[in-house]
């Protein structure tokens, strides 16, 4: 007689699934509009209806092992004309920050982030507090003399021997985070053929212009915010490696002047960045069908990228206009600010980074 | 109960359960007055091909209970009038009824002369737009009465070709509005359902796509006196369909429409998979379905039909009907296989579901549950029959209608 597969639904997964807000997965009757609707979904494994289903049914475990999760862009398309208002759209990001949290390293800081809705005073002040005490400890805690320039308030070997081993561990978390990830997208399915990085250039080329966003239709107005942004973060972080090169290689001075190429460069990003999330704050404020509901997980990323957006903008222009005491102060909550940023990469919503990254290149080498 | 002393019970809507309430009623000696805004009695089911599960046409069934309605005395059946107004008074309800203007009369033979002089050509609402017809017409071949109607808001000023063709002179084309007042000792309210509108379906092309139509313009496709005789072709083309898809849970089970189900759309789908097959044997039918919905003995239909050498059932909704090349697309996941299929079809059908009449709009203010269905009000002396109440088959509507009927009396009894 053939064996019947068990299925063990995970009580607790369930539980928290209803805990972030998927309590609505209960309510679908597998009818397949969503997975009909998307346009990102694979004709021969679409999603979200099965995802809703393993869901419905507690299976964390497949769930983890599903590129699926991650190919979702959230763009609604599914929650618009879902026949029973599952929110399907929704429940995949409470998926994927289910995932995030199951993936971490080390696992206590993927649940301090995880449950930021009750911890983000440690994450947004441990930080903080950290500049704070290391400029009083260091006798740089005060308004310079003469005020001219932010490394004349926080000297750049300060900021060094902090972001360094920051960055170091950061990336140790991302890569155990990231193998993880990998080990499980290959434990299920159609084996990968060729190799990783002969599908990640491809896959860089397609998060570079944002294509698969332009197939979305309700969340259309997000693909422009979400590209400004990007792009605003790499022409930071370009201009930011050019400075220590300009610094060190041919002892440039600090503030560089105005019209100096990377100023430019770096001016050019801070505009995107703005642009960037004005866009997204206005969509995250527009109607939820179509923009999708706002879990505390998705508010605090959103939080923090416009705080650090913000604080930038504010400290360059503070540095001209402001009282001295009053942009240096906003120049020490931007260093905080920007700090949590980094040091939430691995756990919080900007995870999505790695993780849609590994399953698009994992899709392309399956595909 | 002696006739002589109680009042009459009103019944409104001359559908198959109006029409079977105010027959129980009179069969058991109460006087009836049956009303009906349309000029024709019968109502939804006087369009359609066949009924299910026996697959007979309704005709038969209805021209049986109009030979009730002409042989009994006791009811009074009042075509092309409506409910204008309702007050509850000691006893009963007094209620105003507002009849349209007779522009023809019972002298009218239904000869049709007057139809073949009409200059003026109108969208044809009993084919639901499917074709049109003179502005003077006889709503249907079978329609009861046998009186010939006017659009009269369609006629050109001053025109008087059809009163000119009449030799019965049976057409007043000055005729106004009457109203009359009578006082009821009770109110069936059998007023029906509409089909839901396809235009509140674009994304599965209704009423963008011409070849997107509607179960209930699928029944008057195959019905003999419909718009294509009952040949069933495509309206675009005109040419017969080789490929057939049903969309069920068309605008049905949705919080974005109807949140609920119909419980006719499945069994009408697959009979209308039979009509396909009786008249184009090799087209392909293809249904996508939620849930197969067929209870009780209807389960046969769907054995038996969906069963049929080229008729297929493949679970998964549909999310959309698009044009392309060489005839409509549907996308839809086929939830068994777990792929996406994009399926090419010539005829599409949505399988729509049914709208409570006048939902807001009861002179009588009765109460109605969450999705707009009358609510029986027995201590106001007001009982529901058939669809008004919860969508149903015709079977289920005519037992709901019996039941009123006695509820009905009783109510007019206590009353009086």
């Amino acid at each position: 007689m053939a064996t019947v597969p068990l299925i063990a639904p995970s009580e607790d997964f369930r539980r928290e699934l209803r805990r972030r807000g998927g309590e609505r997965a209960s309510r679908c009757y597998q009818c397949a509009t969503c997975s009909a609707v998307c346009e990102l979904a694979p004709e021969g494994r679409p999603f979200p209806r099965r995802q809703v289903l393993l869901a419905q049914w507690g299976q964390g475990d497949q769930l983890a092992t599903d590129p699926a999760v991650w190919l979702c862009h959230q763009c609604n398309d599914c929650t618009v004309r879902c026949p029973r208002d599952v929110r399907p759209g929704d429940l995949m990001q409470v998926v994927r920050a289910m995932v995030i949290e199951r993936l971490a390293a080390p696992a206590f800081l993927g649940r301090l982030v995880a449950n930021v809705r009750s911890t983000w005073p440690v994450v947004l002040g441990a930080p903080l507090l950290l500049w704070v005490l290391l400029l009083g400890l260091t006798g740089h805690l005060g308004v310079p003399p003469g005020f001219h320039a932010y490394d004349q308030l926080v000297p750049h070997w300060l900021i060094y021997s902090v972001f360094f081993p920051v960055a170091a561990f950061v990336l140790w978390a991302a890569w155990v985070s990231g193998r993880r990830f990998w080990t499980l997208l290959g434990s299920v399915g159609p084996p990968r053929k060729g190799s990783f990085l002969a599908s990640l250039v491809p896959v860089f080329g397609e998060i570079s212009t944002h294509g698969r966003f332009s197939n979305c239709e309700a969340g259309r107005p997000r693909r422009w915010g979400h590209l400004a942004l990007l792009w605003g973060f790499v022409g930071a972080a370009v201009t930011s490696g050019l400075l220590v090169v300009a610094l060190y290689g041919f002892g440039a001075q600090l503030p560089l002047p105005l019209d100096h190429p990377f100023k430019i460069l770096g001016n050019i990003s801070a505009v995107l960045l703005v642009v960037g999330g004005v866009i997204l704050l206005i969509n995250r404020l527009g109607d939820p069908q179509k923009t999708g509901a706002s879990t505390a997980f998705d508010r605090f990323f959103l939080t923090v990228v416009l705080l650090v957006i913000a604080t930038g903008v504010l400290a360059e222009v503070g540095r001209f206009f402001f009282p001295a005491a009053v942009a240096c102060s906003i120049y020490i909550v931007h260093l905080s600010v920007v700090l949590t940023l980094f040091v939430t990469f691995p756990y919080s919503k900007f995870a999505h980074m790695l993780y849609r990254t590994l399953a698009m290149v994992h899709e392309r080498m399956t595909g | 109960m002696n006739d002589q002393d109680s009042l009459p019970v009103l019944v409104v809507g001359a559908g198959v359960s109006g029409i079977t309430a105010a027959l129980e009623a009179a069969e058991t000696g109460a006087s009836v007055v049956l009303v009906e805004r349309q000029p024709y009695v019968g109502g939804r089911v006087a369009g359609f091909y066949h009924y299910f599960p026996k697959m007979c046409p309704p005709s038969c069934g209805l021209e049986i209970n109009v030979q009730r309605l002409e042989r009994n005395p006791r009811v009074r059946v009042l075509t092309e009038t409506r409910v204008s107004a309702a007050e509850q008074v000691d006893g009963g309800w007094r209620v105003t009824l507002e009849r349209a203007p007779a522009y023809v009369t019972e002298a009218c033979t239904g000869c049709g002369e007057c139809s073949k002089v009409c200059p003026v050509s109108v969208v044809d609402e009993f084919n639901h737009g499917m074709s049109s017809s003179p502005a003077i017409r006889l709503s249907h071949p079978q329609a009861w009465p046998q009186r010939f109607v006017i659009e009269r808001a369609a006629c050109a000023d001053g025109c008087e070709a059809c009163v000119q063709s009449c030799a019965y002179d049976a057409i007043h084309l000055d005729a106004t509005v009457t109203t009359e007042e009578l006082q009821v000792g009770s109110v069936v309210l059998a007023t029906g359902w509409q089909p839901y509108p396809l235009e509140k379906l674009s994304e599965l092309g209704g009423g963008v796509l011409p070849d997107v139509i509607s179960n209930v313009q699928m029944e008057r496709l195959a019905s003999p006196s419909g718009p294509t005789a009952g040949q069933i072709l495509c309206p675009s083309t005109g040419q017969p369909p080789r490929r057939v898809a049903f969309v069920q849970c068309a605008g049905s089970r949705d919080v974005n429409h109807l949140p609920y189900c119909s419980g006719i759309c499945c069994l009408a789908s697959l009979k209308h998979a039979q009509y396909v097959k009786d008249q184009h044997p090799d087209t392909e039918v293809s249904i996508f379905y939620i849930d197969r919905r067929t209870p009780g003995r209807n389960e046969d239909v769907l054995t038996r039909i969906g069963d049929m050498d080229g008729v297929r059932l493949v679970k998964g909704k549909v999310g959309k009907v698009e044009a392309g090349d060489g005839g409509l697309v549907l996308t839809v996941e086929d939830v068994e296989a777990g792929r996406k299929l994009h399926e090419q079809a010539d005829l599409v059908v949505l399988a729509t579901g049914m709208v409570p009449t006048g939902n807001g709009e009861s002179p009588f203010g009765i109460a109605r549950d969450e999705d707009g269905f009358a609510l029986d009000d027995f201590d106001r002396g007001l009982v529901v029959a058939g669809v008004a109440r919860r969508p149903t088959d015709v079977a289920a509507a005519v037992r709901d209608a019996t039941g009123s009927a006695a509820r009905a009396l009783a109510a007019a009894e206590r009353g009086a």
